[in-house]
């Protein structure tokens, strides 16, 4: 896309040419001021087919090489999550900045290293969570900062679901033991639980009080031959702020729940992607029978709303099926560009990969996450 | 066991995709030919339901070698293909996106054909395209399509991950064939149908929108019976003299699309269809692929001229080929075929 003449045109490579390159390289062709001048895979023939259907004239089988030859400004690192932490750094250390796929690393100290190393560079991260950049989560953070909460919020609840019909993913995974998703610490839970933790740690304070997370295998899973896999997960949080969260991922809730609610002192809302709305619930007291004619015209009220303001959307452009990815790229790219703070504070991308590890400790305890860079244990143990 | 064959019965083939709609059908076909030292390559999660009934039905299902695996792994390929000499690669992996494709088709290719080379005995490389892979897009409405016809250019256009993957490893199998010698044969089958296939083929319509469009009109359907066509697959890799020829696989005998869906109709389910003419079809495909590039895949191009023309433009068909040079048959005639296809909806979906 041409960029307006003031923009700096950043150029962006990208490694790893599986699934998810198409969507990095097609986000970045709709937004300005960028251009794909690279794209990289260790499996030289997966990097010839990406560049090939993208008209792109380089493609590369070693990192290293690539990052000398087509020097970028900004890398998309979109391998297995094993591989993130040594060529985030190798891209760091070339001077580069990092967007990673989720997850962000495998372990809590894995990304502390990469955003130190960041910081001493005065280079940029970010982490793919671009369900955080949607439409209905951008009109919820509008929301929040206007005070429609009253406040820190009291409670979060969180749902993740993902369907195991999806026989192009779940099929190999489940054919070969030896499977990169296999290998995470947390499993299947761990390349896909990410974006649903890191939406409750925008509201979470740093310091956590407990974690407490179960976790088992569906009926489904067992009957694919799931092995060891476990698919639902149920994790209870709070934090030294009294704030409290609940997280579910499932494989098995139909319809697929995909949501986060925000239970304020004053008011509600809960942001669906699944129909990308959002959803206000009003703390407004209804005499007698009232209450059972009122709340359920305003909530209907509140999903007309969320219908028309989606067609509209749809009509100017704004909605689209990548739309939180490119919103989280193009921030990402302006914080690069004026110097300012990354699209997800490095804050949230730490507590979110922290998080995870006590949960698969929990969970996983035979492969249980290192212990942390700074030696402290993750989160405080669970409260007797 | 015919002793005009390139091997003899005892001699190693491997089958890949083999508990397949088509795949179990090839085995049960190679059986027939008399071979005797079949190796099944199976993936460990598989569900062996199809390959199961075959082996149990004949007395030489208790030879055959079932090895598990993944074709991505090369260490896999390299046990699957030893002592190997011929495959018949069948496995095809379900994949929306254009990388899966391409790794379900032409990276387990390389990785099958790499392993042949060193670890096979190399007498031939049966490679299982498809239809899929042709483009006519300016060939005339009717004209016939044969295997000289011109290749998809476009794929990504096409918004045909299958046809992307399909390509790619049907050029991967001519270049090994060209650089390394592999010996290969390529069958392109056209829609394979038959029983424990129950949907019916894009070529003769869609229910995306939640009612039936009937797309296909008049036009010829590609089809071919499952047991005709795994018979042309089993003698692709036994004939002599076939080495770098590519083949069509379709019937005889070739149904219109208003035919099969008549018969469909009167056997299965009496649904409402709204019939689309091809010209209509193609300005609203037109329409969709337009608007879908001026607003940068806000929605994805799934509706495009190309798709348009290889699935509803119509076009004749011929077998000429694979009667003449790999001496095929159809063992079961389109009635038959027919009657067998339909026979499934006696009884309830499991």
């Amino acid at each position: 896309m041409t960029a307006p003449a003031q923009i700096k045109v950043l150029r962006v490579a990208i490694i790893g040419c599986g699934k998810i390159a198409d969507q990095h390289v097609q986000a970045c062709r709709r937004l300005a001021g960028c251009q794909v001048v690279g794209v990289c895979d260790r499996e030289p023939l997966m990097a010839q087919q990406l560049a090939e259907r993208f008209g792109l004239d380089a493609c590369f089988g070693d990192a290293a090489e690539m990052l000398r030859t087509v020097k970028p400004d900004v890398v998309h690192i979109t391998t297995p999550p094993q591989s993130h932490f040594a060529l985030g750094r190798q891209c760091l250390e070339a001077g580069c900045h990092v967007y990673l796929e989720k997850p962000f690393t495998v372990t809590a100290a894995e990304a502390r290293e990469l955003i130190e190393l960041a910081g001493q560079r005065n280079l940029r991260l970010t982490a793919g969570h671009n369900l955080q950049f949607t439409l209905e989560m951008l009109a919820m953070r509008r929301l929040v900062a206007q005070g429609y909460l009253g406040g820190k919020p009291v409670h979060l609840e969180s749902h993740f679901s993902y369907s195991l019909a999806d026989a192009s993913y779940v099929g190999p995974l489940l054919g070969n033991p030896r499977h990169w998703v296999r290998q995470l610490p947390g499993q299947l839970l761990h390349n896909i639980l990410s974006h649903g933790i890191a939406k409750l740690c925008e509201f979470l304070a740093d310091d956590l009080e407990l974690v407490t997370a179960s976790a088992h295998q569906s009926p489904q899973l067992r009957q694919l031959g799931g092995g060891e896999i476990l698919d639902e997960l149920r994790v209870l949080i709070r934090d030294a702020g009294g704030t409290t969260a609940f997280f579910c991922f499932s494989t098995q809730l139909k319809p697929g729940l995909n949501r986060l609610r925000i239970c304020g002192p004053a008011n509600s809302l809960t942001v669906d992607h699944a129909s990308g709305s959002l959803w206000r619930h009003p703390n407004r007291s209804c005499k007698s029978y009232l209450t059972y004619w009122l709340p359920p015209l305003h909530d209907a009220r509140e999903h007309f709303r969320n219908a028309r303001l989606n067609f509209f959307n749809f009509l100017n452009g704004r909605l689209h099926q990548d739309s939180g990815l490119k919103e989280l790229i193009g921030r990402f790219y302006e914080s690069i560009r004026q110097a300012g703070p990354p699209p997800i504070p490095y804050r949230e991308i730490l507590l979110t990969a922290r998080i995870m590890d006590e949960i698969f400790a929990q969970i996983y305890p035979a492969q249980a996450a290192p212990t942390p860079a700074d030696g402290k244990p993750s989160t405080a143990p669970p409260a007797p | 066991m015919n002793s005009n064959q390139i091997i003899s019965s005892a001699d190693r083939v491997l089958v890949t995709g083999s508990n397949g709609f088509i795949g179990a059908k090839v085995v049960e076909r190679l059986f027939e030919h008399g071979l005797t030292n079949i190796r099944c390559f199976v993936r460990p999660s598989s569900k062996l339901d199809r390959l199961q009934r075959v082996l149990t039905a004949h007395p030489a299902g208790k030879t055959v070698e079932l090895v598990a695996g993944d074709l991505l792994v090369r260490e896999d390929c390299q046990r699957a293909v030893a002592g190997v000499s011929v495959i018949y690669h069948l496995a095809a992996g379900i994949e929306k996106s254009f990388a899966g494709a391409f790794m379900n088709s032409a990276l387990a290719t390389r990785n099958l054909l790499d392993a042949f080379r060193e670890h096979g005995k190399m007498a031939r490389f049966v490679n299982v395209s498809s239809f899929a892979v042709y483009s006519n897009l300016n060939m005339a409405r009717g004209a016939l399509l044969e295997e000289t016809c011109p290749l998809e250019e476009s794929p990504q256009e096409r918004n045909d991950a299958y046809c992307f993957g399909k390509l790619k490893q049907e050029q991967l199998v001519r270049e090994y064939g060209r650089k390394y010698q592999v010996p290969y044969v390529i069958l392109r089958p056209g829609a394979v149908f038959g029983p424990g296939k129950r949907a019916l083929s894009g070529r003769v319509g869609i229910d995306t929108f939640g009612f039936f469009i009937h797309l296909g009109g008049r036009n010829q359907l590609p089809l071919t019976y499952v047991d005709n066509c795994a018979d042309a697959i089993a003698l692709a890799g036994l004939q002599p003299g076939v080495d770098g020829e590519t083949f069509n696989v379709v019937d005889d005998d070739l149904l219109t699309s208003a035919e099969f869906l008549s018969a469909y109709k009167r056997k299965v389910n009496r649904f409402f269809s709204v019939p689309v003419p091809y010209f209509i079809a193609r300005a609203l495909c037109a329409l969709w692929e337009d608007f879908s590039k001026r607003r940068q895949g806000q929605l994805p191009p799934v509706f495009n001229r190309r798709r348009c023309a290889a699935e509803w433009k119509g076009n004749r068909y011929t077998n000429r080929k694979l009667h003449e040079q790999l001496g095929w048959q159809p063992h079961v005639d389109m009635r038959t075929a027919l009657a067998a296809f339909l026979a499934q909806y006696d009884t309830r979906l499991p």
